[in-house]
């Protein structure tokens, strides 16, 4: 019998040491900060304040303006899914058809993504613009508008949409293509010569093999429209009327116009929670059809 | 014998032990911790004046304060020599000017305040005082300044946003009042004689619509809507005779959003966009863009303060084209102008030694010798003043001098009723931007009922928990 002797990886602890410790240090440290300053009426001058215990967070769940705030970021999340989440995967199906001019065409999809956010919806806030706007102008060709995009309470959330639909698809196309591109050729050739038409081979063939990439963008997506700020505030501030104001805003808002800190806290954990529980069931989900 | 000597001399060498730790702990000069209020003695005379008869040069103070002008403000090299000029006259005092970005400037401060590096001087606006004051982000300095020998020559009025329960929390640095900026050129083209045009809300209702031209893209008046819109909208209310909330004595705050005042305001916000239709279709843009449209033409009067001339004309317009005037009178037969500016606010968290240095330093920018040379740069360089000051002793005659006089009298006629925001703004201040959203982009809006719905939500989500907080 021979008796295997323990040793310490410590190549391995060496390499994982500096990631470990940032990762603690820039996540879970402020993760769990966040949590303790959640439970008092937080004081940034003397803190930690007035232990409040769970107030902060009665007081969010009762609070109209919280939960007005949570709709609006749910119907953007709906918004954004049905209008922008599935375009870069058929931009890659249909990229990964194209032989001829493929890499201009791959070029031409990420040029938009070299350009900083806010400036790209600075541009779209002047298309906007209901006096010399160039989108209502367009739209005046073809006998639509003027719209007062940014104006009305019933189209200011698809305004701020729309944007991404045309030039937010750059880095997730590249992930479904390589996806794709990582299906054997010969079995794609082969369910050509069994008569597979092009449909039936993405549903059957393609599409599962990009599920994972899929699965992985749509938790990032998830979490990246639910904490949506910037392209927001600097199209509407959260107006008019409050029909913009997403959580995230009212988390800053909170913390730095109202010098409410621990409301903000508790806020934050409870977006935090939302994410991680939505997270969990969309991977059960998956785990389960698997 | 020798064991009564052992224990003296070690009950001895214990006492000095103890002493030499208690003189060390409280001979700390060194400007590190001790924290707590400005009121304590200061070290130097109570105005932060060098002392003449000290016979020791004063231990060097090191200061941060957020004032470093940006590489574009037109007061650079006046601010560079007057930062120069303080280092030589207090050489003690070392400061570091330190540039604060040019938007969001209340997140970045308070973000250094919850980080422990909150500025040991910083300059701050009228409506966040009674935030910081009730935050605690502002030092008391009620005592340095009722020691400082300059204070009889400041206005009390400048005073009073920066003063919370007879105690003084800022060093008040300029002052502003607003009023209506129209277009005078604008006017004479349409006809209309200011003086019975701004008389009243009615008049002026009349006359924005016969400004507004939409083959020419002009339109009569630039109202605010966007998420500062409570900013313009409580002087209407003010000039229907009422107020958005009120300061109960016992320090509690009422909301009065359903008040006739406050329902009559929205109803003329309301009016000057659908029944006059006499404001730019995009009625949330922002307060820049109020004024691009004011400069260039398009807009022919927008609510202003009186330090914004030097804005309008660095952008091309002519001085002479710009009339400044009271607001039309609401119902009340009144138009009270609101009163802003800034105060400096000293660190309550740094040393004795610390706040007053930044309080010698806030004094010093304060003083009538350094207000005067930013009028004198000003006049030299064709920059319109900011007429109203802080200081009673400052002649403002000698630095208008070639500016137009219906305009000097405007600014001073504005200031006849001043008023400061109204109480809790920065807390209540999303609960009425709503409801004047509301009215300026549906017609159908009712303002009794979208005020009622905001009073209540108000009510029981700012006013119920601050009043309970404040009779604890």
């Amino acid at each position: 019998m021979t008796i295997k002797r323990f040793s310490i990886p410590w190549m391995l602890i060496l390499f994982l040491f500096p990631s470990v410790v940032c990762f603690l240090l820039f996540k879970y440290y402020p993760l769990l900060h966040m949590i303790y300053i959640s439970l008092f009426d937080y004081s940034i001058v003397n803190p930690p304040g007035k232990f409040a215990g769970l107030t902060n967070y009665t007081g969010i769940l009762t609070s109209a303006t919280f939960w007005e705030a949570v709709s609006n970021t749910f119907v953007f999340f709906v918004l954004y899914l049905v209008l922008t989440f599935w375009v870069p995967v058929i931009q890659a199906l249909l990229l990964s058809e194209i032989r001829k001019g493929n890499a201009l065409f791959r070029f031409l999809y990420q040029l938009p993504t070299i350009m900083p956010m806010v400036a790209g919806v600075l541009i779209w806030k002047w298309m906007y613009n209901p006096d010399f706007g160039l989108l209502n102008y367009w739209l005046s060709f073809v006998g639509l508008g003027p719209y007062l995009w940014l104006n009305d309470l019933d189209i200011t959330k698809l305004a701020i949409v729309l944007p991404s639909l045309f030039a937010g698809s750059g880095i997730s196309l590249l992930l479904y293509y390589s996806a794709i591109r990582s299906v054997p050729t010969e079995i794609l050739e082969a369910a050509k010569v069994d008569g597979a038409g092009p449909w039936k081979r993405m549903w059957t063939m393609l599409l599962p093999n990009i599920k994972f990439i899929i699965i992985i963008q749509f938790v990032t997506f998830m979490s990246g429209v639910l904490l949506a700020y910037d392209n927001i505030y600097v199209m509407t501030q959260g107006g008019p009327a409050g029909s913009t104001t997403v959580v995230s805003m009212l988390i800053v808002n909170t913390a730095f116009q109202q010098s409410r800190f621990g409301v903000s806290a508790a806020m934050s954990a409870f977006m935090f929670l939302v994410i991680a529980l939505l997270t969990i069931i969309q991977n059960k989900i998956s785990s389960v059809k698997d | 014998m020798v064991k009564r000597s052992w224990q003296t001399t070690s009950l001895m060498a214990l006492v000095t032990a103890v002493l030499v730790v208690m003189t060390a702990c409280s001979g700390n000069n060194g400007g590190n911790g001790t924290g707590g209020n400005a009121s304590s003695e200061p070290s130097n005379s109570p105005s932060g004046e060098p002392t003449e008869q000290a016979s020791e040069a004063p231990e060097t103070v090191e200061i941060v304060v957020w004032d470093k002008p940006h590489a574009d403000d037109a007061n650079k090299a006046l601010r560079e020599k007057q930062f120069a000029d303080f280092e030589s006259k207090y050489p003690h005092i070392k400061v570091n000017h330190m540039e604060q970005t040019k938007e969001k400037e209340r997140e970045q401060f308070m973000t250094a305040v919850a980080g422990g590096e909150q500025p040991d001087a910083y300059f701050t606006a009228y409506p966040d005082m009674e935030t910081y004051i009730a935050e605690g982000i502002a030092a008391d300095i009620t005592e340095l300044w009722n020691g400082h020998p300059d204070k009889g020559n400041f206005l009390p009025s400048s005073l009073d946003a920066g003063t919370a329960d007879g105690k003084i929390y800022g060093v008040p640095s300029s002052m502003y009042v607003t009023a209506l900026m129209y277009n005078k050129q604008m006017f004479a083209d349409a006809g209309l004689d200011p003086a019975v045009a701004l008389k009243d809300w009615n008049s002026f209702g009349e006359a924005a619509q016969k400004l507004t031209d939409p083959a020419k893209n002009q339109y009569g008046y630039a109202i605010l809507g966007m998420d500062w819109a409570d900013w313009f909208f409580e002087y209407y209310v003010w000039q229907a005779g009422g107020d958005l909330t009120e300061k109960q004595a016992d320090g509690t705050a009422k909301l009065t959003f359903t008040s006739d005042a406050t329902v009559q305001a929205l109803q003329y916000y309301k009016d000057l966009k659908w029944k006059y239709k006499a404001t730019q279709k995009n009625v949330v843009q922002s307060l820049d863009d109020n004024q691009k449209d004011f400069y260039t033409g398009r807009s022919a009067s927008t609510v202003a303060a009186s330090d914004w001339f030097g804005t309008m004309v660095t952008k091309g317009m002519d001085i002479a084209n710009i009339g400044f005037a009271p607001l039309p009178a609401g119902p009340s037969g009144t138009s009270p102008a609101q009163v802003g500016g800034n105060y400096w606010i000293i660190n309550p968290k740094a040393s004795v030694e610390k706040q007053e240095a930044a309080f010698t330093y806030a004094m010093y920018f304060s003083s009538k010798e350094v207000m005067e040379e930013g009028l004198q740069f000003n006049k030299d360089n064709g920059i319109f003043p900011n007429l109203l000051t802080v200081r009673t002793d400052i002649d403002m005659s000698q630095f208008v001098e070639g500016m137009p006089t219906d305009l000097v009298e405007g600014v001073r006629n504005a200031a006849k009723e001043p008023h400061l925001e109204y109480f809790l703004k920065s807390r209540l201040s999303p609960y009425i931007v709503k409801p004047i959203q509301t009215v300026l982009l549906d017609e159908k809006a009712e303002p009794a009922a979208i005020l009622q719905a905001a009073q209540e939500l108000a009510q029981k989500e700012v006013i119920d928990p601050y009043n309970s907080e404040i009779q604890k």
